[in-house]
């Protein structure tokens, strides 16, 4: 028995399938494929997969990670990749499986692109924005109690770039320990700051551990 | 359409998965090198639409010609027809998100009468004139298909054209009829008298309807020599018909989301209720080698990890248990479930449990449809409550504690007493989970007893019986509850509105287009779900147009009366329907297909079970 880590993309049409709905659809590929997946013991056997850290509805990435586990430790790693991607459809591809090294439990951080269609005329008030000394937000708790929380402190670097439209990378607390997910910050943006409204695109393009080292 | 724009206002919707497409199977072409594009609409949400076979065969089969693309289309719930409007965001197909107005077919598959205002509301949205009149070039043709099809009239006005019957062959015909004329600059009204003279194919426009004084139907007129009577089209061999080896794989939860092997066609039954065991008639089989072989291909090209037996009552197909046995022996190694919908309290065995539950245990599901002996003479449901008793006594000894049971409320000649019989059967399956020593130990029982309100259906020997009215129907239902005394039988029922809408519109005529119509006005959708049924607006509709729906649903019919359908025939001759009907006044009982033949008519097709050796 040996565990391995797939790394993959999500793009497209993908984007649209949440991460519920993505377990019953890794769960399909891989029965497609010969690849010795286990199956849990009890009642109703399942293929064991397991995610790293979900994606939000609409979000594209360039870097998703699931847990497998083989009853073959022979079976070669580069062909997992060959034959996912042989029943993925196109909007999905593996590009790395390897032995997982980093603990899930361990992420920290992720890197987010947002890419606005504003013909760069939101570059200057989303600077302003994020370099608020506070950000105050409401937020609903699960027991649907409303907290006020500042996210000011939680963004841990960014930069704005302007070729044509606006493109804001940014590096967000992620995983069990803290979260944040960008939406809120861009909804915030639009109520507060934003000169004119755009649509944009979020795409998620790095996992790290809690010393920023690449998770793997 | 601008994909940024229409994938940001669907992030703005209740599942976004229902129209973003892109799903493993789903066939894209390319639009320039096709000569048909064929729009599939499912005229309800995308979780019913993609349970539905039958548009998995017909999407396969059109696909798998390079001069047609077909694509899936389905209602969109109100969030998003909201949007859509909103945002001048016309009808498209959910592959190429192309605007359906500009296809060459825009067809319909009518499963239930309930979503006929679901078809007008789609075509008001894909921004095509609603009436078949007012469309008058050639394409797009509005077509349609599926089994209220046997009495479509309500939605004349709307259709070009309907296929009557099994559309795998009819439907290419069509298609191919219409690419000649598309060709040749041919009109509209050409094409129709053409297609008319296809065998299948009926076009309510070529038929003018007269009524007599009392607002029955006096005759029908054949235009353009269209045909007196437009006979049903069946597959004679289906070991030869297309199947489908790829199922389009949804990403989102859908109500039926598992691969489906339909083992055959057909009922033998006879039960004189239900509409599908005489329209689909004769019976025929598909061979056990060929369910096996669909099947396994249909696993392997899914990743589905269960499989559903499907047919109108899947313990009449005669090899089942052989089958069942090939198909043990790949679908264990694979971890593929076995689910068998639609078993037979009567021929239930042991064996048979045991081959099921060997992979999954769920809840067991039967139909007595009525709780007396004498009532179920009279629909002809030959079993007895000997054989109901002893199949849950197996379900029980086999490990089962819930079993649910199908009945209907409403039936001609059902009294008070046939009612408590209900309650009474139910409580006698109690009584046996608790005689059965070999019980699951510590554990209660559980009979959930589901009670629908009978709808007369054309083409039934019922065909001519009235539906019992609202008020009764609230009245009996009120009456079972008070008759049930414990909390282990749990009872529930269908509305009494959406069962009399149902009734008006299943035996209804042309003149309840204008009602459609209104309706639509008024924001009816989606009738068959309570939380946008609104049967206020329903009643105004009909008010509005002068129109009596008791007129429709409540009244009693003579044999001799012209119904709406008449001009359609499904190989069940109307003699055989009257004949039955008077057995069924007198409790008498017909036997099955293979027992004896009951001389419907169906022999006429020179296949299937008519000619089984014996």
């Amino acid at each position: 028995m040996k565990n391995v880590r797939i790394f993959y993309t999500k793009k497209g049409r993908m984007k649209f399938v949440s991460h519920l709905d993505m377990n019953r659809f890794m769960s399909r590929m891989i029965k497609k494929t010969d690849i010795p997946i286990w199956h849990t013991e009890g009642f109703h056997p399942h293929p064991y997969i397991a995610f790293a850290l979900p994606l939000s509805l609409g979000f594209e990435s360039e870097y998703e990670i699931l847990d497998i586990r083989l009853t073959d430790d022979s079976y070669p790693l580069e062909k997992i990749v060959e034959e996912l991607n042989s029943v993925f459809p196109e909007y999905v591809r593996a590009f790395s499986v390897a032995e997982p090294i980093t603990k899930v439990g361990k992420i920290g951080f992720a890197d987010f692109t947002v890419t606005f269609s504003d013909n760069g005329e939101l570059n200057d008030s989303l600077k302003a924005f994020l370099n608020s000394t506070e950000i105050i937000v409401e937020k609903k708790t699960k027991k649907g109690k409303i907290n006020e929380i500042d996210l000011a402190p939680k963004i841990k670097s960014y930069t704005i770039t302007d070729d044509g439209d606006t493109t804001l990378k940014i590096t967000l607390p992620a995983g069990s320990e803290d979260n944040l997910n960008p939406e809120l910050l861009i909804k915030a943006f639009f109520e507060r700051c934003a000169t004119i409204y755009s649509s944009y695109q979020i795409t998620r393009t790095m996992i790290y551990d809690s010393q920023m080292n690449k998770f793997v | 359409m601008d994909t940024k724009k229409f994938e940001e206002l669907l992030l703005t919707v209740q599942k976004p998965g229902r129209y973003s497409g892109g799903e493993i199977g789903s066939v894209l072409k390319d639009k320039a090198k096709v000569d048909v594009r064929f729009a599939f609409c499912f005229p309800d949400t995308y979780e019913i639409g993609m349970s539905h076979l039958g548009m998995k065969i017909l999407y396969s089969q059109f696909n798998s010609r390079d001069d047609i693309w077909c694509e899936r289309v389905f209602a969109p719930w109100t969030d998003f027809e909201k949007v859509m409007r909103d945002n001048n965001i016309p009808l498209f197909a959910i592959e190429s998100r192309d605007s359906i107005k500009d296809f060459d077919f825009i067809g319909f598959t009518l499963q239930y009468e309930l979503s006929y205002s679901n078809v007008l509301n789609m075509l008001d949205l894909a921004g095509v004139p609603l009436k078949s009149a007012d469309r008058k070039d050639l394409s797009p043709l509005v077509v349609a298909g599926g089994p209220c099809v046997c009495n479509a009239e309500p939605l004349a006005d709307f259709i070009d054209l309907f296929f009557v019957g099994e559309g795998e062959e009819v439907d290419l015909e069509v298609i191919d009829l219409y690419k000649k004329y598309k060709a040749e600059n041919r009109t509209k009204a050409e094409f129709l008298a053409a297609a008319a003279q296809i065998e299948g194919v009926y076009v309510p426009s070529l038929y003018e309807v007269k009524y007599n004084s009392d607002g029955t139907v006096k005759e029908y007129t054949p235009l353009e020599n269209a045909p007196k009577t437009v006979s049903k089209r069946i597959i004679k061999d289906l070991n030869n018909s297309h199947y489908p080896e790829q199922f389009v794989v949804p990403y989102i939860d859908i109500v039926h989301d598992r691969a489906v092997q339909e083992l055959y066609r057909g009922c033998i039954r006879g039960c004189r209720f239900c509409q599908a065991g005489f329209i689909y008639r004769p019976v025929r089989e598909k061979s056990m080698e060929t369910n096996n072989r669909q099947a396994k291909a249909l696993c392997d090209s899914t990743g589905y990890d269960e499989l559903s037996l499907s047919s109108l009552s899947t313990s009449d197909y005669r090899e089942l248990e052989p089958l069942l046995n090939n198909m043990l022996d790949w679908s264990e190694k694979d971890n593929v479930s076995l689910a068998l919908p639609s078993l037979r309290i009567d021929n239930f065995s042991k064996e048979l449990l045991d081959k099921i539950s060997h992979v999954r245990k769920s809840g067991l599901t039967f139909a007595p449809e009525a709780g007396t002996q004498r009532l179920r003479d009279v629909i002809n449901k030959n079993i007895t409550e000997e054989e109901i008793i002893k199949t849950c006594r197996t379900a029980f000894e086999g490990g089962y504690t819930a079993v649910k049971l199908y009945f209907m409320l409403g039936l001609p000649t059902e009294t008070d007493e046939d009612l408590k019989g209900i309650a009474e059967l139910g409580q006698r399956i109690v009584n046996e989970y608790y005689k059965t020593d070999t019980r699951p130990k510590g554990k209660s029982v559980s009979v959930s007893i589901s009670v629908s309100t009978f709808v007369p259906k054309p083409f039934t020997p019922f065909e001519f019986e009235p539906q019992i009215t609202k008020d009764e129907i609230l009245r009996k239902q009120e009456y079972l509850r008070s008759q049930i005394t414990t909390k282990k039988i749990s009872l529930s029922w269908h509305d009494s509105s959406t069962s009399f809408l149902e009734g008006v519109f299943a035996r209804g005529d042309r003149r309840l287009g204008r009602v459609l119509e209104a309706a639509l006005e008024k924001g009816c959708r989606f009738d068959g779900w309570d939380e946008c049924f609104q049967f206020d607006k329903w009643l105004e509709a009909f008010s509005d147009c002068g129109i009596e729906p008791s007129f429709y649903a409540n009244r009693q019919r003579s044999y001799e009366e012209t119904n709406p359908w008449d001009m359609l025939d499904y190989g069940v001759d109307k003699q055989f329907l009257i004949c039955q009907n008077k057995l069924a006044h007198k409790g008498l009982t017909t036997p099955n297909c293979r027992e004896k033949c009951a001389g419907c008519g169906a022999n006429k097709y020179g296949e299937g079970v008519c000619f089984e050796k014996r």
